[in-house]
Parts: structure tokens; C-alpha cells; sequence
């Protein structure tokens, strides 16, 4: 773990990603692709189907190999970083067990580190507490709501107290009431826990919500297009989502997909 | 939780509906039965020429009652045992041998299925061959079997273990092959992002993930077991179960012509013993498991 | 298809069989062990070219029997299966017979059957046998695929007023369809085995069962070469139902 502040969490240097190459289905999910996050800075990564954003996740979490290109997580390799277990990692598909309990789903990344019994019980009530679902240890999966099993998969990933977490589109099955309610809550456990996050999403509202920076991106090769400072400040809540500056950046990052400049004077939006 | 005990209740109520099915359409059967006998010809009959109407005389197709009747008469050559005495003893003998067959062959399954998830090479290899493997007639396998183990110096029961196991490992290799696959791709990507080697993927994912298909699997294998014992003792000779029974009094047919009927009860109650043994097993282990719909 | 992805289905099973055959010839010949117990491959082979001409008179005759067996269960089973749509007790009182058939082992079966109708003269009973096995199979399947239609199509029937015999037509019979080829593909090999064990218990001494009869007590490469002769008459019919199932379009059920 490095507390050096020069040390980025993640940086990716001129990445690309190309499937099938040389065969008849090439396919170019990213071209060139840089990217740096700082410590404990929520970004997310938004764009078109195709545009390469789950791909770029995926080799941050080294489950990819870059064809060409560096990826570096938490100032090592990304394979050390994963060797490692530096991050924690939630879907769309919340992915818990069904035949465990829900704390021995949370508990699952522990066992893997060789955890004790006892200290795995403790940390996994812990995280129960912190995504607000004390009693539900000895439920089963199926028995609790999506947004509930979402949150657990959200217990999981950060069981081990990652510093940096990573989200594939963890909220798109959800109804849209449950949704802002669980970036709420997950603003709430980042703050709490001080985690970088990475965050893939097709909304636009929810990319602005919840990030500090949102990446756009372009398909066919992806590429990061552009990328939107959002400065709501840190205490964003459900009243955040009334604020016209909220609906700006909205149009930022929209206009950003349309492939449009944002011109800074023109608008009068303050472009940091 | 009161939810857990209504659905205990929820499952012996559904246990219940269907032994009354059952036995409803026991019912029905003999009634089908007995009406075909008393119109029927009784020295089977012809069609356009051919003799394909089956003989409803005493001796080819005794009265239900009868086939009942017969489980409380003694057994000729059994001293004074009375037959159903004699048939639980010859069902509990091939019982433990089908038990043993369904052993083997789960064991050989599943270590066939893991073997085939972890080497691609090895399914493509060797699952033709598993499947035309069981496109040998198990009658003409028993002899070889038997002469095998015969130079190798076993015990009698392991022919009918080694048949049963033969019968019973193809449909368990099949279903935990395609249920150790069927593990979701987001679990195997977090299983992997987790840094978790193979062998530990396969205990804590793909197993727990592939039970609910390796069932039907299994459930199949359970009869099968039981058939390959029966044709073991049918063939072969020298075991006494349930399969010899059927021999045995086919031969004593002029004298008690309803007791092949009552081995033959006998044969496919122990079918749905087996089963039974399986639904059983699935109850307890997938107890936690969330009800899919049927 | 290329080259290579031929190569690469054929030639793992091919590696197998081959290194199969070689362990077995040289584990008979280090073990030296007799004909009697277990014939080696090479010996198996000579058997079967020798005697070719009868193995595969034999499974002609195995073959036929199957063949008009199952036809005549496809044909019974379907029709069977249609008049259940409109007379529901039909099912009631075949269900169980169902159940019962599929729990008594065929070699049980057999031996009682015969009795029941003579046949020494006749290939006959052997076909009615095969016809009883599979009939139960097609009916179960196909009276479920008739049955088990998604409600929103029976919902969207309804709602253009359509007769019954409109709705089975339009729905039942195209969903049935797909159990109709997997009851095939399951019925396929049953065919073959329920023949082959009719053979077995006496009648007509002809048929592959009655060569692996009268071989049992010799040596047992003749015996292999006419299971040859069944295996691969089991796998033709299974590669064929299988072959129309997926030119239908796939598996619907595994029943």
C-alpha cells in the first residue's frame, strides 16, 4: 500500500484493447487509452454500447490483458494489484451465492486471504452495519430485495477494506427510486471508508451524482473523449439533485456524448 | 421464522397430494387391468392376421387381487415363509448392491465431469465415446464383466455393482459436466478477480453451483442402478435378488402364477425406492436453495 | 468449416479411441490372458471381418424390428397424445401406466410380455415391444408439449375468440413439436436396446441378441463383434433423431 500522494491509484498509460486480431471479427475496444485517478476520487466512466468503458474497467481489474499499453493500480503492475487484492469489485448481476448465507457471502474474499473464522464473522457484521443491514447475516440472497442484494455485493467488495473499488453498472436493474437511493448510500460508505472508486454507468444523472470527474468515451475504437470536472462538493444528497448546477453539468456531459464543445463563456458554467 | 415453517408444511402437503396421485393412478391401472381381462380373448387374438392381442387366461394374466393376494401366501421352496417375507429379503440383498453401483458410478461422474471441465481436450476426447458407450446392450455386457472379475478373483456382488455403476455414471457425468459449466460468468470473473486458483473455484463456485443440475442426473442414475443389478441377476445367475426372483417363479409359473407379478412389484417398487432416495438427499441439501419454478 | 476446426473435433476422440485400442491389445498380450476372458482388439477385428456378412444380416434384422417399433410409438404415442387435448382422463389413465413401464426394467418386462403373446413364428412381438416402450416415451413428451403452452399465447387466443381445435392447431401442435424430437432423440436408443433384449429372451432365432447368445459360452470376440453390430445400430438411430432434432432447432426439454 502506498501513501506517497505523487502515487496515482490507478493510471493507465496508452492502453488498447483488440480482439480477434487478425482474425475476420478485429475488433478495436480501445485505442490509446490514458487515464489517472487519484486517491479517493470517485470517477466514472460513461459512453455509447461499445465504447470500451467495461473493457477499461476490466483491465484495471486485470481480469484483461492490454495489447498494448500500461496499467498500474495502487503504484504496482495491475496483476500484483490483483495477486494482491488491492480492489473490490461489484456488477450488475449482484453475483452473490445462493447457497451461502448472506455474511458468508461477504465473508468469501476473506476466506480466500486465509482470514480466520472469527475475524471474518467480525468484519463481515461490520460491513452489514456500514451498508445498513444489520440483521440480515443469516438471510438468504434470494431472500432480500435487489437494491438490498446490491448492497451486500457492495459489503463484499469492500470487506477487505480495498483502497480502491470498482463498479460495472452495480444500480442498471434497479428501479429508478432505488437507484438514487443507493448512490446516496454509496456516497455515504465511500466517504466513510475513503475509497477510491471507478465506476461504469449509461446514466448520465447518475454519472454526474455520484463522480468527481466523469470520463466520456466514444465507440469504434473506444477513446476517452473528454472528461468533466463535476464540483457539487463533497455533501451531495437528495436535495444535490434540484440544484441547477446539477442539471448543467447534466448538459455537459451530454453534449460531451453528442461529440459538442462545451464552450465555457457562452453558457456562463463555471469550467474548472 | 415462521416463513420456514409454513414451508415445511407447504412441502409435506405436496408430498402427500402426490403419494394420493400415485396410488389414484395405481388404482386406475388395475382397474384397466382387470377390465382388459374379462374381455380380452383368452388365448390372444388376431389383427388383420397377426397375433399381437395379448392372452387374458389365468395363468398369462392373473386378477389383481390375486397379484395382491399372493404377497401373503408361503413361497414354494422357501420353507414357511410367506412370499412378500421372502421378496423384502431378496430386495434388500439387490438393494445394496444398486447402492453400491450408484456409488461407483456418482464417484466415476464426477470425477469424469471435473476431469472434462478442466481439460478441454479430454471432453472433446472422450465424450463420444462415453456416449456410445451406452449404446452397448448391458445383457451382452454381462457376461464379459462377469468373467473378468471372475479371473480377477472378486466376489459375486461387485458384476452387478460394476453394471450398475456402468448404467449409472453416464447421465451423473452429463449433468455435472453441463452444471460445473453452468457457473454464471460474473462469479467466475469475481472468483478470478479474487486471485482464486482453479481447484479452489471449483469447491466454492462451480460444485455449489452445479448441484441443482447434477439432480436430474442423479435421479436418472438411480434407476438405472437398480435395472443394471436386475439384468446382472437375470443374466448371470447366482445372486439372489429380486431379478432371480423374477426367473425364479416365471419357472414356477404353472403353480403360482401371480408371484412373477409380485416380483415384479417388487423390481419396480425398488426403482422408486432408489428415486425416492435421491428426492430425498435433494431435499436436504438444496434446503436453503431458493424454489424454482417448475 | 476449415481445416483446423476439423482437425480439432475429430482429433481428440481419434487420439483417445486409438490410444485405447493400443493399452487394451498390449495390456491381453503382457497378461497373456485368454480369449476366453477378454479378447484383444485385433482379435475382436478379425471376428467382425470375418463373420461381416452375418453381423450385419443380423442387424438388419435388430434394425427393422426397432425401426418399425418406433415408428409405430411415434405414430400411437402422437395420437395418443392429441386425443388427451381433448379427453383429459385419457392422460390420467396412461400417466401411470407410464410410470409403471418406465419403473420395471425392459428385461423384466420382456420375459412377461412374452408370455403374454406367443410368437415363435414372428418378428412381431419384438416390433409390439419396442412399439409399448417407445409409445410411452413419445406419449409423456408430446402430451406435455401440447399441454404446456405459455400462457400468454393461449391469453392472446383467446382474445381473437379461437376454437379449440384453432388453438391447438396454431399453438399446441407447433410447441409440441420441438417434444416430439426430443421424445425421438430419448426413444431412439431404447428402440434399439428394447429390441435387442426381445431378441434375447427367445422367439425367432434371429437378431443380433441371438448371435451374442449363442456365442457366450466360446470365445468372446465373436460376442464383441456382434455388440459392434448393436452399438453402432444404437448410434445410428441416436445420431439420426439427434441430427433432426437439432435441424429442428434444438433441444426444448430433457424429459
Amino acid at each position: 500500500m502506498s501513501d506517497s500522494p505523487d502515487v496515482h491509484a490507478v493510471e493507465i498509460r496508452g492502453a488498447s484493447m483488440v480482439f480477434n486480431d487478425g482474425g475476420k471479427g478485429r475488433v478495436a475496444a480501445l485505442d490509446d487509452v490514458d487515464l489517472a485517478v487519484r486517491a479517493a476520487e470517485f470517477v466514472s466512466l460513461i459512453g455509447p454500447s461499445g465504447c470500451g468503458k467495461s473493457t477499461l474497467l476490466r483491465l484495471i481489474a486485470n481480469l484483461l490483458e492490454p495489447t498494448a499499453g500500461d496499467v498500474r493500480v495502487n503504484g504496482k503492475p495491475a496483476e500484483q494489484a490483483r495477486l494482491d487484492q488491492d480492489y473490490g469489485m461489484a456488477f450488475q448481476k449482484s453475483g452473490l451465492f445462493e447457497w451461502r448465507t448472506v455474511a458468508k457471502n461477504i465473508e468469501l474474499p476473506l476466506e480466500l486471504k486465509g482470514w480466520d473464522k472469527r475475524r471474518r464473522a467480525e468484519r463481515a457484521q461490520e460491513m452489514l452495519e456500514l451498508v445498513k443491514l444489520p440483521d440480515r447475516g443469516e438471510h438468504r440472497p434470494w431472500e432480500l430485495s435487489g437494491g438490498q442484494q446490491q448492497r451486500i455485493a457492495i459489503a463484499r467488495a469492500l470487506a477487505s477494506h480495498p483502497p480502491l473499488l470498482l463498479m460495472d453498472e452495480p444500480f442498471g436493474a434497479l428501479d429508478e427510486m432505488t437507484r438514487e437511493h443507493m448512490q446516496s448510500e454509496l456516497l455515504q460508505i465511500c466517504a466513510a471508508t475513503n475509497t477510491t472508486v471507478v465506476f461504469v454507468t449509461h446514466s448520465i444523472p447518475e454519472a454526474v451524482y455520484l463522480s468527481d470527474r466523469v470520463v466520456v468515451m466514444s465507440a469504434g475504437p473506444g477513446r476517452i473523449t473528454d472528461t468533466i470536472d463535476v464540483d457539487l462538493g463533497r455533501n451531495r444528497d437528495d436535495d444535490t439533485r434540484e440544484e441547477d448546477h446539477f442539471y448543467q453539468k447534466i448538459t455537459e456531459v451530454r453534449e460531451a456524448l453528442r461529440g459538442l464543445e462545451v464552450s465555457a463563456g457562452a453558457r456562463g458554467i463555471e469550467d474548472r | 421464522m415462521s416463513a420456514g415453517a409454513s414451508k415445511r408444511g407447504g412441502l409435506a402437503g405436496r408430498a402427500v397430494k402426490r403419494a394420493a396421485l400415485l396410488l389414484a393412478a395405481l388404482g386406475l391401472a388395475a382397474v384397466a387391468w382387470e377390465v382388459y381381462k374379462a374381455i380380452g380373448p383368452e388365448q390372444g387374438g388376431d389383427i388383420l392376421g397377426w397375433r399381437i392381442i395379448p392372452k387374458t387366461n389365468d395363468r398369462v394374466m392373473p386378477h389383481v387381487w390375486e397379484m395382491l393376494a399372493e404377497f401373503g401366501d408361503p413361497a414354494i421352496g422357501s420353507g414357511d415363509q410367506l412370499v412378500w417375507q421372502v421378496l423384502l429379503g431378496y430386495a434388500w440383498y439387490t438393494l445394496r448392491m444398486a447402492l453400491a453401483g450408484f456409488a461407483f458410478g456418482a464417484a466415476i461422474g464426477i470425477v469424469l465431469a471435473v476431469l472434462m471441465t478442466r481439460l478441454r481436450i479430454v471432453e472433446r476426447g472422450l465424450l463420444p465415446y462415453l456416449v456410445i458407450s451406452q449404446t452397448i446392450p448391458l445383457i451382452a455386457l454381462a457376461p464379459q464383466v462377469t468373467v473378468i472379475r471372475g479371473s480377477l478373483d472378486l466376489p459375486q456382488w461387485t458384476s452387478a455393482a460394476a453394471l450398475a455403476a456402468f448404467l449409472s455414471f453416464f447421465p451423473i457425468t452429463v449433468s455435472t459436466l453441463r452444471g460445473l459449466k453452468a457457473a454464471p460468468a460474473e462469479s467466475l470473473e469475481l472468483m478470478n478477480s479474487y486471485a482464486a486458483g482453479w481447484w479452489t473455484t471449483l469447491f466454492k463456485l462451480r460444485f455449489p453451483s452445479a448441484l441443482p443440475h447434477m439432480i436430474p442426473g442423479l435421479k436418472l442414475a438411480a434407476t438405472a442402478s437398480v435395472i443394471g443389478v436386475i439384468v446382472t441377476e437375470i443374466t448371470l445367475g447366482g445372486l439372489r435378488g429380486v431379478g432371480f426372483a423374477t426367473i425364479d417363479y416365471s419357472q414356477k409359473v404353472t403353480s403360482q402364477p401371480a408371484s412373477v407379478y409380485a416380483a415384479v412389484f417388487a423390481a419396480a417398487a425398488l426403482g422408486l425406492i432408489m428415486f425416492g432416495l435421491v428426492v430425498a438427499s435433494e431435499a436436504l441439501l438444496m434446503r436453503h436453495r431458493p424454489r424454482e419454478a417448475t | 468449416m476449415s481445416i483446423r476446426s476439423v482437425i480439432a473435433s475429430i482429433g481428440p476422440p481419434l487420439l483417445f479411441g486409438v490410444v485405447f485400442l493400443a493399452v487394451w491389445e498390449l495390456i491381453v498380450a503382457v497378461f497373456d490372458i485368454a480369449p476366453f476372458t477378454l479378447p484383444a482388439p485385433s482379435a475382436i477385428w478379425s471376428a467382425f471381418t470375418e463373420r461381416f456378412g452375418q453381423v450385419v444380416d443380423e442387424t438388419i434384422v435388430t434394425g427393422i424390428n426397432a425401426l418399425i417399433g418406433f415408428l409405430s410409438g411415434i405414430v400411437l404415442g402422437v395420437l395418443a397424445s392429441l386425443l388427451t387435448v381433448r379427453f383429459r382422463w385419457i392422460e390420467s389413465l396412461l400417466t401411470p401406466l407410464a410410470v409403471a413401464v418406465n419403473a420395471i426394467p425392459i428385461v423384466v418386462i420382456v420375459p412377461i410380455l412374452n408370455n403374454m403373446l406367443f410368437g415363435t413364428t414372428s418378428q412381431v412381438p419384438r416390433q409390439l415391444m419396442v412399439t409399448l416402450i417407445v409409445f410411452f416415451v413419445v406419449f409423456v413428451n408430446v402430451s406435455r408439449g401440447l399441454r404446456q403452452v405459455s400462457a400468454t399465447h393461449l391469453e392472446l387466443m383467446r382474445s381473437y375468440a379461437a376454437t379449440p381445435s384453432e388453438i391447438l392447431l396454431k399453438v399446441r401442435v407447433p410447441n409440441a413439436v420441438g417434444y416430439l424430437f426430443t421424445a425421438m432423440r430419448i426413444a431412439a436408443p431404447l428402440a434399439v436396446i428394447t429390441a435387442f433384449v426381445a431378441e434375447y429372451f427367445g422367439g425367432v432365432q434371429s437378431g443380433l441378441a441371438t448371435g451374442v447368445r449363442n456365442s457366450l459360452n466360446g470365445s468372446k470376440d465373436v460376442t464383441w463383434a456382434y455388440v459392434i453390430g448393436a452399438s453402432a445400430l444404437g448410434l445410428t438411430f441416436y445420431l439420426v433423431s439427434s441430427g433432426l432434432e437439432r435441424l429442428h432447432g434444438g433441444s426444448k426439454n430433457s424429459g
